[in-house]
């Protein structure tokens, strides 16, 4: 289990009492790239669609209230702290969209350079129905994540 | 931290909108979104009866013959497609039932010349 960044979990936005809605935002390595969008870009363009859907639908209605139709899902064990978003293509095919909540106090969210909370998203994979994808590939999202957890101000596209 | 040195969050928004611009893609997403929206409206309904009703997830759990945990992962999006038996199940033990709305067809809507939308919902 990841350990937890200094003021996660605490939620910001319902302090108020008010559900604000958050920000969606493209974790961007240190060579430039932005896997996600790489990765969103190469989807079908109903798959494409459908993830910004799910996306726009958690972002507006964010943790830990039911949002995202059933396809936004918290994952466990080694991915614990991480959430997916599940799609299904043509044949079956699995696709996969891995993000990280920004949510924090007001201070550590602008430490990160966020004026609220987010979903970072981070990379996204696929793979034929009935396979499974492999510890080395999950291993590789979770490097990303931390690559995205250990910059301040955040890394992110623009 | 001021606001200038706030990150620009805005690319989301920005490529969205570039992408609705092909007609093919709108429609994936709003078919997509209103798919959403009717998943997301019956749990909620379902959670906001069972806080009215006063019964807890634990108890909630016990009626339908699940475990608390599982019902507790449901109302909080930890459980990815939920099963359409089991929310009628939920819906059944607050004393209500789900059903199928016609609404109005939309001459604008893109499916308004092959079927009629329809929409599951919640009553008491």
């Amino acid at each position: 289990m990841p350990s937890k960044e200094p003021g996660d979990d605490v939620a910001t936005d319902r302090d108020s009492g008010r559900l604000l809605p958050w920000d969606v935002v493209y974790f961007k390595t240190l060579d430039g790239r932005v896997p996600a969008l790489e990765f969103l870009d190469a989807c079908p363009g109903k798959i494409d669609a459908e993830f910004a859907a799910v996306l726009d639908a958690v972002a507006a209605t964010p943790p830990p209230r039911f949002s995202g139709g059933g396809k936004w899902e918290a994952m466990h064990d080694a991915m614990g702290g991480w959430y997916e978003i599940r799609l299904t293509g043509r044949g079956r095919e699995q696709f996969r969209l891995f993000c990280l909540l920004e949510n924090a106090t007001p201070g550590e969210l602008a430490r990160r350079g966020l004026e609220r909370p987010a979903i970072a998203v981070i990379n996204g994979m696929c793979k034929p129905w009935r396979t499974t994808f492999a510890e080395r590939d999950y291993r590789r999202v979770r490097e990303l994540g931390d690559e995205h957890k250990r910059s301040y101000p955040r890394r992110i596209a623009t | 931290m001021s606001d200038s040195t706030m990150l620009d969050v805005s690319l989301h928004e920005r490529r969205r909108a570039r992408r609705m611009e092909d007609p093919a893609y709108r429609l994936a997403y709003e078919r997509a979104a209103r798919e959403i929206a009717q998943t997301d409206a019956v749990i909620r309904d379902l959670d906001s009866l069972r806080v009215d009703l006063g019964i807890s997830k634990a108890e909630l759990a016990r009626r339908v013959n699940r475990n608390a945990s599982s019902i507790r992962r449901l109302f909080t999006a930890r459980r990815v497609h939920p099963e359409l038996p089991l929310i009628a199940a939920l819906a059944d033990a607050l004393g209500a039932e789900l059903r199928v709305v016609r609404l109005p067809l939309d001459a604008d809507s893109p499916i308004a010349d092959n079927t009629q939308r329809r929409r599951a919902a919640v009553t008491p």
